[in-house]
């Protein structure tokens, strides 16, 4: 661990102090240095340091419409895609780089992720928590950024031949929502659906091996280990109004699947004009299938 | 105004802490299942008493206590035989809450645990009063702490006349404690499961004590989390107290410490499941109802166990 510090601090800049006194003041640690869920804000600032070059270099990401991420409690609800929660990195990364009051986005993860080892720690350390409700309500609560994707696998695990169309959205970010009085962003995330296209699912082996899906894309698991690594598409990420809603948390779904549909929808729409406006062609937009 | 006041577990160091604290203006009638330590004389009357035993009733005939504080749960750590725990802990908390109704006792305090919620991936931050106790059907060998906790909280629903007070705290540590987490806390090296840090509450033995002194005080009755302040994972809990976190692959730490639990060292095997998911409580409601705020905050406490550790001096 120590090893692992020690070069991450002689090959990566450190963040401007601003933006790491912005990130470390927002995250309201408590005496011990962390938070009850397990942030720790100088392991969030390294990671955030190493993956960097990514972000910049690798995706090229570009963020449009950052300022209209209101202060305080807020629920950014972007589409899910790419296999790996690529696209919630890159998000939560842009929350930092290129928002005005750098803040650590919390994540809500799936359930079976702390039984991981390793990963599930990391994901802790920067502000990853289990996707149960009262993390979300407790979160906001203290005025945190929630980061939640509503397709849960069923949008991260589709094929390339259903990019940039989104997946049934559950209701329970809504309800909490509602319950919380907290301002949803819708975000459009451009290019994530396209790092991993997978041509084909296993879902016969992915029920076997209990995860949630088994993809095989042109370079995976055809290369191997060096098949597993993104393609470099840019990524645009395209940050919409905030959504306030109000009404009956405890609503019938039918009542909830109206405003569920108005994120939906706004969404869509972010996808699309971002699709549309993304110059250049691609190798990937030539293949068949998707909205476009 | 002097209370006669019945504390069981009184051979265990938190007692003793409770005991100083309540000893000037109460008088202390101490049972426990173990003998004294004879390094630390008791102020108050000392009976060694099985708390199934008829000789529980002569000292409630005796003494007709008017408060019960029972924070003399045996713990796994303690005694290996699950029939000898189950005995005390579940049949002896009844015969305890028995004769207090019998005897007329205004109040009872029970010491019960955060584990009787279970250690469990899915176990949100903040578990409040109402979770549902897991630990009976993750960890079978816990089903007596859970059952003296039901003991507890269903006298305290069915006779409102003895105004029962239920203290679930978490992790309790402190220089005189020997629990088996103060314990390890004061080794050089303390094993930890490699790939997996959860978040550890720790409440230092002067708060804990604090917090059952309010129990008693107060008129307020009700099932209660205790926890201190802040929460560090168990790697950096460790390094807090001045101790070298042992990494171990957790592949190889169950059945390690699953044989070494069967010749009775280190700790059960069931308990490492708490080593590996947070099981991280909320004690807001016991912050509201008896204004209680810890003294300690968290690297303070640990820093206390570290400090008397013997291999320190």
């Amino acid at each position: 661990m120590r090893l692992i510090k020690r070069l991450l601090d002689t090959f990566t800049k450190p963040l401007p102090g601003s933006m790491a006194d912005s990130l470390r003041e927002a995250a309201q640690v408590d005496a011990g240095g962390y938070d009850p869920w397990g942030l720790h804000p100088e392991t969030a600032e390294r990671t955030l340091r190493s993956m960097r070059w990514v972000y910049e270099n690798y995706f090229r990401v570009q963020t449009y419409g950052i300022e209209n991420v209101p202060s305080g409690r807020v629920m950014l609800v972007p589409n899910h895609s790419g296999q790996l929660p690529l696209d919630a990195m890159m998000v939560a990364m842009s929350m930092t780089f290129a928002a005005k009051s750098p803040r650590i986005v919390r994540g809500m993860v799936e359930r079976w992720v702390p039984s991981l080892p390793f990963i599930s720690t990391l994901f802790n350390r920067c502000g990853s928590v289990t996707g149960d409700p009262r993390n979300c309500v407790s979160l906001l609560e203290r005025e945190q950024p929630i980061l939640v994707f509503p397709e849960g696998v069923r949008g991260s695990g589709k094929t390339y031949w259903h990019r940039y169309t989104l997946q049934r959205f559950g209701t329970g970010f809504l309800r909490i929502a509602l319950q919380t009085g907290t301002p949803i962003v819708p975000i459009g995330v451009v290019g994530a659906e396209e790092t991993y296209p997978a041509i084909y699912n296993f879902e016969w082996l992915a029920k076997l091996l209990s995860v949630p899906y088994v993809p095989i894309t042109p370079t995976w698991p055809l290369l191997g280990p060096l098949g597993a690594i993104p393609l470099p598409v840019k990524i645009d990420i395209h940050f919409g109004e905030p959504l306030v809603f109000e009404g009956d948390p405890d609503a019938p779904d039918e009542e909830i699947q109206g405003q569920v549909d108005q994120v939906q929808g706004a969404i869509q729409r972010l996808l699309d004009e971002g699709v549309a406006q993304r110059s250049g062609l691609t190798m990937l937009k030539l293949l068949p299938g998707g909205r476009p | 105004m002097s209370r006669t006041i019945l504390i069981t577990g009184v051979s265990g160091a938190l007692a003793r802490v409770v005991t100083e604290l309540l000893i000037p203006n109460n008088e202390i009638i101490g049972v426990d299942v173990r003998p004294l330590p004879p390094e630390r004389p008791f102020e108050g009357e000392f009976y060694c008493a099985r708390y199934t035993q008829r000789k529980m009733a002569e000292i409630f005939r005796r003494h007709k206590p008017e408060v019960v504080i029972h924070l003399g749960r045996i713990r796994g750590t303690q005694v290996a035989s699950s029939s000898y725990r189950y005995n005390q802990n579940v049949l002896g908390t009844r015969n305890l809450l028995d004769l207090s109704l019998k005897h007329s006792a205004k109040r009872v305090v029970v010491l019960s645990t955060y584990h009787v919620y279970g250690a469990h991936e899915h176990n949100h931050v903040g578990l409040s009063e109402d979770h549902p106790l897991r630990a009976s059907q993750i960890f079978p060998q816990l089903a007596d702490a859970v059952e003296l906790d039901h003991a507890a909280t269903s006298c305290l629903w069915r006779y409102r006349r003895l105004e029962t007070v239920v203290l679930r705290p978490c992790n309790i540590v402190g220089p005189s404690l020997n629990n088996m987490i103060s314990r390890l806390l004061r080794a050089r090296a303390v094993p930890r499961l490699l790939g997996y840090d959860p978040m550890m509450q720790m409440l230092h033995e002067r708060d804990a004590a604090r917090a059952i002194c309010l129990a008693v005080d107060s008129e307020r009755w009700g099932i209660y989390n205790v926890a201190g302040e802040g929460a560090v994972p168990w790697s950096k809990a460790i390094k807090h107290a001045g101790a070298r976190p042992a990494p171990i692959p957790h592949f190889m730490a169950y059945p390690l410490v699953g044989s070494l639990s069967a010749l009775n060292l280190l700790f059960p095997k069931h308990l490492m499941d708490y080593f590996r998911y947070a099981t991280v409580i909320s004690d807001k409601a016991f912050r509201n109802d008896f204004g209680y705020s810890p003294q300690y905050d968290i690297v303070d406490t640990l820093r206390s166990v570290g400090a008397s550790a013997a291999w320190h001096a």
